[in-house]
């Protein structure tokens, strides 16, 4: 019982309390897979865990927030805000998210979740829909406390999308990170199942191993018994046959009583005292018979009673047999369960 | 009659007794083998030997009409004087030898004056038990044992 609260246990090891999105997502192929989509797609793209801390580095920055909005302290904050209003959103709606950012660039953000847990976003843009008004940038940059000249220049550099692009590229983020990860979670949760059910098989096969060794015991003891019993069988034949012998005697003995008593009758007076004697003699045979006759009923009462004892026995060898066929039959089925538990392990490893 | 011991024996459940004067002895049948006569009355079972003696085993209940039986363990040969002979009659079981006194007999029923019926000396009385007295001359003297002298080996 034990065991089997522990095992839930590790199941539960494996709940979407702890779970983080590395756990989820090779690190090394999100990257590429985001360096080279945003090559690709021309979007500005970063990974972060569900508190804001990225776990990527970044892809295809632009200069625009690179060099300039994220190089002042309150530039930083603010698009730190931006980015969390951004996840937030996205966690909020359990979809990707297209907003503008404090410096008026177009981003979106992507949420990574696992059975409606967020495990991490996926934040990304620094475009633009339509031409930078410079005029708008110029206060920004005002605001931010950055050189208005370089900024509106950047800004200028910035690309250019249409917002559905915009959205449709945060789509397939979203799309490919979470399919990702929860193929990744699935697959760990099989594999921990398929350890659990490996360790309980293990276990079963233990018991029915020390189940199959006791009932050999158990089938050594009753044949011993039904030896023994045998024995006490067969000894009590030999009591009877020696009863036979004492009840031959005592009949003898009476028909010598009753000769003698004879003989004592046919010596008239002289013999009365031997006549005595003789009826003494014939009841004494009387009375030794009819102690070989309890005796033997006594016997008789064992002899069945061993006999309902030997039948009841066989009876037990019989189920004890039954009983070491059928762990058989089940050792043999857990073989196969194992043999498919570890086929289980190998494609959990293998995914 | 007056005060005498007999020798009680069982024959198809009834109690049979007869003067233990007359009893030479008792023996166990199953210690002996009757040998078949052929040819001799059907009351004689047939011959032991006892002692080097031969002895002519009678089979009672045939004389006295009973269903035949087979002789059992148990079965005795009692053993009687007669004359100067000694033949053997087979019995149930002997149970008991009794002391009669006068008070106790019965003579027989005198029903008919058939010569078979001599053989009844009387009835002895034990509480309820009625033992029938039997006479051992007249029980193995009727005329199917007449002839059984030793002619009838000579004649062999």
């Amino acid at each position: 019982m034990k065991q089997h609260e522990r095992q839930i246990t590790t199941t539960n090891g494996l709940s979407l309390d702890n779970i983080k999105l590395t756990d989820v997502i090779d690190l090394e192929f999100l990257q590429r897979f985001q360096d080279d989509f945003a090559k690709g797609v021309g979007l500005a793209s970063v990974t972060v865990d569900p508190e804001g801390r990225p776990v990527t580095n970044p892809s295809s920055y632009t200069r625009f927030c690179m060099d300039y909005t994220h190089s002042t302290e309150c530039g930083d904050k603010r698009c730190a805000e931006s980015h969390r209003k951004g996840g937030e959103e996205a966690a909020r709606t359990g979809k990707p998210v297209v907003y503008e950012c404090h410096a008026g660039l177009i981003d979106f953000a992507a949420p990574i979740m696992i059975e409606g847990k967020l495990i991490g976003t996926i934040l990304g843009g620094q475009v633009l829909t339509a031409s930078p008004n410079e005029e708008k940038y110029r206060r920004i940059a005002k605001e931010i406390g950055v050189d208005g000249d370089g900024y509106v220049e950047t800004a200028k550099e910035i690309r250019i999308l249409s917002k559905e692009s915009i959205e449709s590229a945060a789509n397939v983020l979203f799309i490919v990170a979470n399919n990702m990860s929860k193929s990744a979670y699935r697959q760990r949760k099989l594999k921990v199942v398929a350890e659990v059910l490996d360790d309980s098989l293990h276990q079963i096969s233990a018991t029915m191993e020390q189940l199959a060794a006791s009932a050999g015991t158990v089938s050594n003891n009753q044949s011993s018994l039904n030896d023994e019993i045998s024995n006490v069988n067969s000894v009590t034949g030999n009591i009877n046959d020696v009863m036979d012998l004492i009840k031959e005697i005592a009949d003898e003995t009476r028909l010598l009583g009753l000769n003698a008593a004879i003989e004592a009758a046919r010596a008239g007076e002289a013999g009365l005292g031997f006549g005595v004697v003789a009826q003494e003699i014939r009841k004494l045979s009387t009375d030794s018979k009819a102690t070989v006759g309890k005796i033997k009923e006594f016997t008789n009462v064992i002899r069945s009673s061993v006999d309902r004892t030997v039948t009841m026995g066989n009876e037990t060898a019989l189920t004890v047999e039954q009983q070491a066929a059928a762990i058989q039959e089940v050792t043999a089925s857990l073989e196969e369960i194992t043999t498919m538990t570890e086929q289980l392990s190998m494609l959990a490893n293998d995914m | 009659m007056a005060n005498i011991q007999l020798v009680v024996f069982e024959i198809n459940g009834s109690e049979y007794g007869i003067d233990a004067l007359a009893v030479n002895g008792i023996l166990r049948s199953k210690k002996f083998k009757v040998q078949k006569i052929p040819g001799v009355p059907e009351v004689i079972e047939g011959m032991i030997n006892l002692r080097g003696q031969v002895n002519y085993i009678y089979n009672l209940r045939t004389k006295f009409g009973l269903k035949e039986a087979a002789i059992e363990d148990e079965s005795k040969f009692i053993m009687l004087n007669i004359g100067s002979r000694v033949v053997g009659c087979i019995v149930d079981e002997v149970t008991d030898i009794v002391r009669f006194d006068d008070a106790e007999l019965e003579p027989a029923p005198n029903l008919s004056a058939s010569h078979n019926m001599k053989y009844l000396k009387g009835i002895g009385k034990v509480e309820d038990r009625m033992i029938i007295i039997l006479d051992p001359l007249e029980l193995l003297s009727t005329d199917e044992t007449l002839d059984l002298s030793p002619d009838l080996l000579r004649n062999c």
